[in-house]
Order: structure tokens, then sequence, then C-alpha cells
């Protein structure tokens, strides 16, 4: 047992492999958030006025609105005061026409992050578009993209090229009023992706963006805007990463989905921002309001995380299930060690008939670690014959952890039917004893054993970010036994 | 503060200036009575924002003024009520009208040694400084803002004491029965349930109301197990359509004690029953059993709140519930490890059936563990009768109704076998049946 829990330690203590510090010179405005800096974010990105306006609307609603108090999880209190809501590497001229304009220390930054951002040597198929700090700062395959019609850019480009469709659903499916976290995001978002498939259009690549946080003392406020017209298809990844400071950072983006009738729409993310040092100092608040809106019939929304990172990771990816036969799916591992803390789930809200979700949440807590599911299946009267599916299972890695479940489930039809499931355990120590009586040394078995506990969420996953997160879930946790 | 907020503190102290601060009860109660009083004035509202209170909304009971039940009331009026008595005669019976102990209509004779049934209002006057190491500890008056308005009007309750290693021989049939003919009423039972080191009882509580009394029950009971003692406890609720029923439990459990309940909600306009359990020592163990049936314009809420304080505890609990019409049927349970407590092992289960269109089923079980060595699951269904097993049971020649019926009653089933006692067993089936012939008239009107 001493063993297991020196190597327990020891993981605990290892270092967080992407916290280096890009030296770039960066465009950074003063902490403090007042009109006078969401009008500067806003002329900053050469928004039109509606734009400025709707940020102006929300910032005076967040005012008046309270910091939450029910998540699961203890902080001190954010001074909204001492951020900085914008940071910018300084560009050269205009800004990156293409990949040889921008700044070599960031493309070193993403390589060293392993991000292919440079197209000749690009995974196969992933098109990426990489935000540093608050801005984004490259779009690769574009051209390819463009061919198939499907409009992949950063959300400032995006509200100065197609204002029409960002007027249309950005703030749709998350509006201003919906939380204070996303309230305040809708003020001061920075950048962020943004991606329209057009009807019948099959995404002909994975598209991926890549978040970084680089500049101290800074808040990131990004905002993702998917749009998938009838019968398109697309699949999206994102990744986050950002260097180790003993200040907490906050970062409070907004991820909102829209499928149309008969498409789909699928979300991977590997989330492992900075966690914090083993004394809890320092790390990323990862406050996220992420929504997606089943808005056609036989559409279809698929969540899939990977949260290894954050000192706290607050976070419900949800659906609202609208249109008839729609489909909506959330997996996801959650793992918390150190001092870290999760409090993570999803929303299932079944409006059309013959909707389906399932939930499978697999939390595993070691070290200090606090991992809370928290979700919502709510059935409301009009759901016809609407099914649900949830299973939670927490996987206890020594005995200073906590795993928590949340679950809430209204159910306002008769031919609805929900199911929910939870189980909290170590690894059993007859599982364990029968790997190491194959041959295999304590600290495989525990590898496998936790391999086989998150397959089911590691499989929604596409290859590539299977293949990191498990890597990640290795260095987080191997060797750890319960 | 909002007017609302300002309304529903008004609401309470009206009900405080009904009485006096002190009453000339014997020290250790007057002080609870003040402590509590000044508790009420500050404790958190309950509200709608507050999660406690999430499903079960309590503006319908501010919306009311009730008075609180302060006179002993005419035996004749319980004549009226007809079956109080369960058919099983060997009981010691006792008889609690709006909270109080009626003697006349109980039967507490040849008591063996070293047991005490009957008025905890009698048992605190003969004897309040024994009393005071349980009373008032389990069910603290500063956490709950209705447990301390309980305290605060306290009168009178059921009281059981048994002594070390008493085991009695004899179940005991308690009847709370409430009476609001004329004025809506404040009911606020106290009890105190206490079997110290060995002692072994079997308890059946019921709460029914005559016609359609209009009231609000406020009760408060608090169960003390000390060392290995074993208590089976049996709790039925059937109220009029006009009552309002807020009840909270408090159970503590010393080393390898064992608590066995079986709760059984099946009317009332409004009720809602809240049991905590508190794990004091290792080695004991609680299953607790609910069935709850809801209809036309009622709501049912069953509140579980497990503390696993101690390592070696376990916990098994099973609640299942119909809802129908427009009723509404909640539960909220939640299961608490902490952080020394290794081996713990608790379960926990809601299963409902949701059987009309605007009936509503909310649930929330709940875990949270601080300790790794443990083995904790919960579960959770919520559906409508299966069409498989209705048409199978039809092409036996059942008709619909009869079919319905037997599998509603299959679904019952599993809570009702938890009662040992036979004749309450049958008596709650009956009960239960009656019940649903009932609902399946009403469903069937749709």
């Amino acid at each position: 047992m001493s063993t297991a829990s020196d190597s327990v330690d020891e993981l605990i203590k290892r270092g967080y492999e992407h916290g280096f510090v890009t030296s770039i010179e960066s465009d950074t405005v003063a902490p403090g958030l007042d009109e006078d800096v969401i009008r500067f974010i806003s002329a900053k990105k050469g928004e039109p006025d509606w734009m400025l306006e709707r940020r102006l609307k929300a910032y005076h609603y967040w005012l008046e609105m309270k910091d939450p108090e029910w998540a699961h999880v203890k902080h001190p209190d954010i001074d909204f005061q001492a951020i900085s809501y914008y940071s910018a590497p300084k560009k050269k001229g205009d800004g990156p026409q293409s990949l040889d304009e921008v700044d070599p220390e960031l493309l070193a930054t993403y390589e060293k992050l392993g991000i292919p951002l440079d197209e000749q040597k690009a995974l196969a198929g992933v098109a990426v578009d990489a935000v540093f700090d608050s801005v984004s700062v490259a779009t690769t395959f574009r051209k390819e993209l463009a061919e198939a019609g499907v409009i992949f850019c950063s959300i400032s480009e995006a509200i100065r090229d197609y204002p029409e469709l960002v007027k249309e659903h950005l703030g749709s499916v998350v509006p201003h009023a919906d939380n204070y976290y996303a309230c305040l995001n809708s003020a001061v978002f920075s950048d962020g992706t943004f991606v329209y498939v057009p009807k019948g259009v099959k995404c002909p690549m994975e598209l991926s963006t890549y978040f970084r946080i680089n500049e101290a003392k800074t808040g990131q406020f990004e905002r993702t805007l998917i749009i998938a017209e009838e019968g398109s298809e697309v699949s999206y990844l994102e990744g986050c990463t950002a260097p180790m400071r003993d200040e907490n950072q906050l970062h409070a983006a907004i991820v909102e989905l829209v499928a149309m009738k008969d498409a789909r729409i699928k979300y991977s993310t590997v989330q492992n921002w900075y966690p914090g040092d083993a004394e809890g100092r320092g790390g990323i608040y990862n406050f996220v309001t992420k929504r997606g809106d089943c808005r056609g019939d036989n559409s279809h929304i698929s969540w899939t995380q990977v949260e290894t990172g954050s000192a706290i990771t607050w976070k419900y990816p949800s659906c609202i299930l609208r249109g008839d036969n729609s489909v909506g799916e959330f997996y996801s591992v959650a793992v918390t060690r150190g001092k870290q803390q999760a409090d993570t789930g999803t929303k299932m809200i079944h409006i059309g008939k013959n909707t389906r979700s399932t939930i499978v949440s697999k939390g595993i807590s070691a070290g200090e670690g606090q991992n809370t599911y928290r979700g919502l299946v709510r059935m409301t009267p009009r759901a016809e014959d609407a099914r649900n599916h949830t299973q939670c299972d927490s996987l206890l890695i020594g005995d200073k952890c906590g795993a928590h479940t949340f679950p809430y489930m209204e159910i306002r039809n008769p031919t609805a039917k929900v199911e929910h499931e939870a189980t909290t355990s170590k690894i059993s120590e007859d599982q364990l004893f029968y790997c190491q009586q194959r041959g295999l040394s304590e600290e495989d078995a525990v590898s496998m054993i936790v391999n086989g506990f998150c397959k089911e969420v590691f499989r929604e996953l596409p290859m590539e970010f299977a293949v990191e997160a498990q890597k990640l879930l290795n260095v987080t946790l191997e060797g750890a036994v319960g | 503060m909002s007017s609302k907020t300002v309304e529903s503190r008004s609401w309470f102290e009206q009900l405080l200036q009904h009485e006096a601060p002190v009453t000339n009860e014997p020290a250790v109660v007057d002080e609870e009575r003040l402590a509590a009083r000044a508790a009420v004035q500050e404790l958190p509202l309950p509200g709608r924002r507050q999660e406690l209170w999430r499903y079960s909304s309590v503006s319908e009971i501010f919306e009311q003024s009730f008075e609180p039940a302060t006179e002993d009331l005419d035996v004749e009026l319980m004549a009226e009520s007809g079956d109080w008595l369960l058919p099983d005669t060997q009981a010691y019976r006792l008889l609690f009208v709006n909270g109080r102990f009626a003697p006349a209509l109980s039967n507490v004779q040849e008591l063996p040694e070293g047991v005490r049934l009957g008025s905890l209002r009698t048992a605190l006057h003969a004897d309040a400084q024994s009393l005071a190491i349980w009373f008032g500890q389990a069910a603290k008056h500063d956490t709950h803002i209705f447990t301390a308005l309980n305290t605060a009007l306290m009168h009178d309750g059921l009281f059981i004491h048994l002594a070390a290693e008493t085991k009695l021989d004899r179940p005991i049939e308690v009847m709370h029965l409430n009476l609001a003919p004329e004025k809506p009423l404040l009911i606020q039972p106290r009890n105190l349930v206490v079997l110290e080191r060995g002692a072994q009882a079997e308890l059946t509580e019921r709460y029914r109301s005559s016609g359609d009394s209009h009231y609000f029950h406020n009760g408060v009971s608090e169960i003390v197990l000390e060392e290995g003692a074993e208590l089976e406890h049996y709790r039925l609720q059937m109220e009029s359509n006009k009552a309002y029923h807020l009840h909270q439990g408090f159970l503590a459990q010393g080393a390898n004690s064992r608590y066995r309940n079986t709760t059984l909600a099946l009317g009332g306009k409004w009720s809602r029953y809240d049991l905590q359990v508190r794990f004091k020592a290792e080695g004991a163990d609680c299953e607790t059993n609910g069935l709850y049936l809801v209809g036309e314009h009622q709501l049912t809420d069953q509140h579980l709140d497990v503390l696993h304080d101690t390592p070696h505890n376990s916990g098994r609990h099973n609640y299942k519930g119909i809802a129908y019409s427009s009723g509404k049927a909640v539960f909220d349970g939640r299961i608490l490890v902490a952080k020394d407590a290794q081996k713990t092992d608790a379960h926990l289960s809601n299963k409902n059936l949701l059987l009309s269109r605007r009936a509503e089923v909310d649930t929330k079980p709940q875990l949270e563990i601080y300790a790794d060595d443990v083995q904790c699951s919960h579960g959770t269904t919520v559906g409508q009768l299966d069409p498989q097993q209705r048409f199978y049971l039809q092409s036996r020649g059942l008709d619909a109704d009869t079919a319905r019926k037997m599998l509603c009653i299959g679904f019952a089933s599993e809570v009702l076998e938890s009662i040992k006692r036979e004749a309450i067993r049958d008596y709650t089936l009956s009960r239960m049946q009656g019940a649903l012939d009932n609902v399946i008239e009403k469903l069937n009107e749709q």
C-alpha cells in the first residue's frame, strides 16, 4: 500500500507538460472592467454597432447578477477588476493573411503543444483554428473547406464577414441572461471559432480549435458558434492548455451549437488547462457554458469531453432536444487530482417526440481531488415516447478524494422512460489480483482497469483525440492503486 | 427583501404570537422553546430557490392562516372517525389527538419493567433532567425553520423509552389523529423514541384525519437507538384531502444498532416526510422503504438524508412512487459518506410509475462520497406501465382494468413485503388496493 500511495504522491507532484510561457510582445488592456473596456474590445475587433450594443446590454445585465453559489466547488471570490479582458499578440501589419505571416514564435508555441498548424505536416484531415489569449491567430485548410462551402473562421471575422448569420444565431442558444459567467462572456468575449456547414454538406475534415492562455493576469473569454444546416454533418475538436502561474486565471467561454433538420454535430473536447500546483496554487478556473440546440427533426448532437486540467471545472454541455426524433449524447471522463475540483455534467431537455438521450459520465478522483457529476433530465409534457439512459460511475483512488453525484430528473410525460444508474467504488482488489496473477505489474493492471473504466467514452472520441486522451489519462494516473 | 419573504416571515411570527414565550414548562423545555423562538425569526425561509424546497412549494401554506391547536378535544369526536383500530389486538395502543395524548382511548396498561410509553409532556414534567440527554439532541432547532417552529410551540407528543436490554413482547401501535372540523389548525406533535442499549421494539405509527379536516401538521420525531438496539418502524400516512403534512424524522443510531422502516404516504393534499439518519458509531444498519401514491391536486415529497460519519455502517433505501391525474411525486435522497467512513455500504433506489399525462415526477438521488473504500450506488427509473406486460395479462383473459391494477400492485408489493408483521402488511395491501381502484377509475375518466 505504501508503494502505491508513494506513486500517487509522485504523480500528484508530476510537472505540467504544457506549462511554458511564450515571450511574445502583446497588446494587453489594463486590468479592470467597465463600459470603456467593452467599447475598446469592440473597437479593436472593428465590430458593427449592433454587436457593441449587445455587449453593453449584457454588461448592464451582468452588473445586476449575483455570483452563483450552488456548485459543489470552493474558491475565493473572483476579483473581476483584477483581470485583463483583452490580450493579443502584437500584430505585424494588419494581421496574418496566411501562415507565413504569423509570428514564428507563435508557430513554435503551437508546435511545442503538438498542434499541427503547418499544413504540410498537418495530420491528415484536421483543420485547425488556433486561439492565443484573446485572438485567433491562424486557421488552416481554409481553401479546401471553402470549396466544400464550409465556413471555418474566427468569430471576429464572422461578425465582419457574415453578420446576418451571426446576428441570427449568436445568443440564440445561450442568451446573455442565461447565467452569471455566460453573461460576462456575452459582454467581453474576445474571439473564438465560427463554423457554418451549409445544407446537405458533410464537412470533409475534422475541424479543430486549440486554445491557449499565455499572458499573465488575463482572462480568456472565447465564444464558439457552430451552425449545421439541414442534412449537414460536422465533427469538431477542441483542446486547451495554459502556462504555469501561481495566480488563478479565469476562462469563461460559451459554445453554442445549432443543428437543423437531419444535421449532426459531434463536439469533442480534451481540456488540459493548467491545474495548479500540489498545494492548489494557481490553475485555471474553467467556467464554461456549452449548449446545443437540436432545432430540427432527426438532428443529432453529441458531446464528448475528457477533462483532466483546470483548478476548477464548472461546465455542463447540454442539449435541447426540440426537433422530433432528435438525439442528444453526452460522454464524459473527468479526472481530478491534487486539489482539483470538477463540477460537471449535462442537461438534456426533451421537448420533441421520440427524442433520445444518453449520458455516460465517468469520474476519477485521486489525491485530494473532488469530482462532481451534476445533471438534469427534463421530459416536458410534449415529449412523447422520449427516452433517457444515464450511467454515472465514479472511481476513487486514495482516501482523501471525493466523488459526488447530483442527478435531477423532472418527468412530465407518462410515455417517457428515464433510467439512471450510478456507482462509486475504488478499484476492486479482486480485479487487481486477477490481473497481477496473470503476470501484469500492479501499474499496468491499474492502467488497464482505468482505461477499461473509461473505454465507453474514449471510443466516442475521434482517433487523434482518443490517443491524446489515453496518454493524458496515463500520465495522470498510472501506477495509482486504490 | 422582497414582499414575499416579508409575508412568509410574518406568517411564522403570527403563529408565535399565539402563545407566551415561556409557559412554565420544566427549565430544559423553556430554554429550548426560547432559543427556538429566536431561531424562527432568523433562519432562512423556505422557498423555491432553496435546494431543499426546489420541488415542493410551501407558498400555498404561507397563503393560509392557521391557529395552533391548543385545546384537548372531546373524545366523542374521535368515535366518528371509524376504523382507527388495527386488527391486531395484542398491541399496546396509544392515541394522540392533534398531537396530544388521549389516555382514555389508549391502552398502555401492564407495561413490563423498563418500559415507558405515553405522553412526552408528562414525561418531561416528571423527569426533564434525565430526558435532556436525548430531547432536542437529534433535532436541532437551529438548522431548520420548521423544526424551530415545532420546538417553539411544542406541547406534547409520543414518548417511548426502553431501558437497556428491554425487549418488548408486544408491538406498539400509535394513532395520530388530526381533527380540525371548524378552523384551520396548526398541529405540531413532538415525538421522542429512545431505545437504550440492546432494547428491541416494533412501532407502527398511523397519521389519519377525519372528514375533510383542514390543517397544517408540522411534526418532529426524534429516534435514538443506542448500542445494539433494534427498532422496526412502520409509518402510514393517510390524511384528508385538505391536509398539509410536514414531518421531520431525526434518527441517531449507535454502534451495531438496527433500524428498519417502511413509510407509506397515501393521502393529504400536500405531504412531505424528511428523514435524517446519523450514524454515531460503527456497525449500524439502516433500512428504509417507502411507497407513495399521489393523484388529483396532490403533492408528496420524500426526503432522505443519510450521513455516514463513521466507518462500517450500511444502508439500503428503496423508494417507489405512483403518480396519476395531476399528482406530483417528489423524491430527494442523499447519501453522504464522510472522509473516514471507510467500508460504508450504501444503496439508494427510487422507481416511479407515471400513469397520467398531467402527473409529474421529480427525483434527485444523490451520492456525496469522501472516502474511497466504499460500495455505493443509486438507481432511478421513471416510466409508465409496460404495454407488453399489460397485453400479456389481457391475453390471459384479464380485463384492462384488472391488468393495470395487478401490475401496480406488483410494482408496490416490493415495498409492502418489507413489512414483516402480517396484520399490518394485509392492512396496507388492502388500503393500497382500495386506493388503486380509485386510480383506475380516475384513469378511465380521462
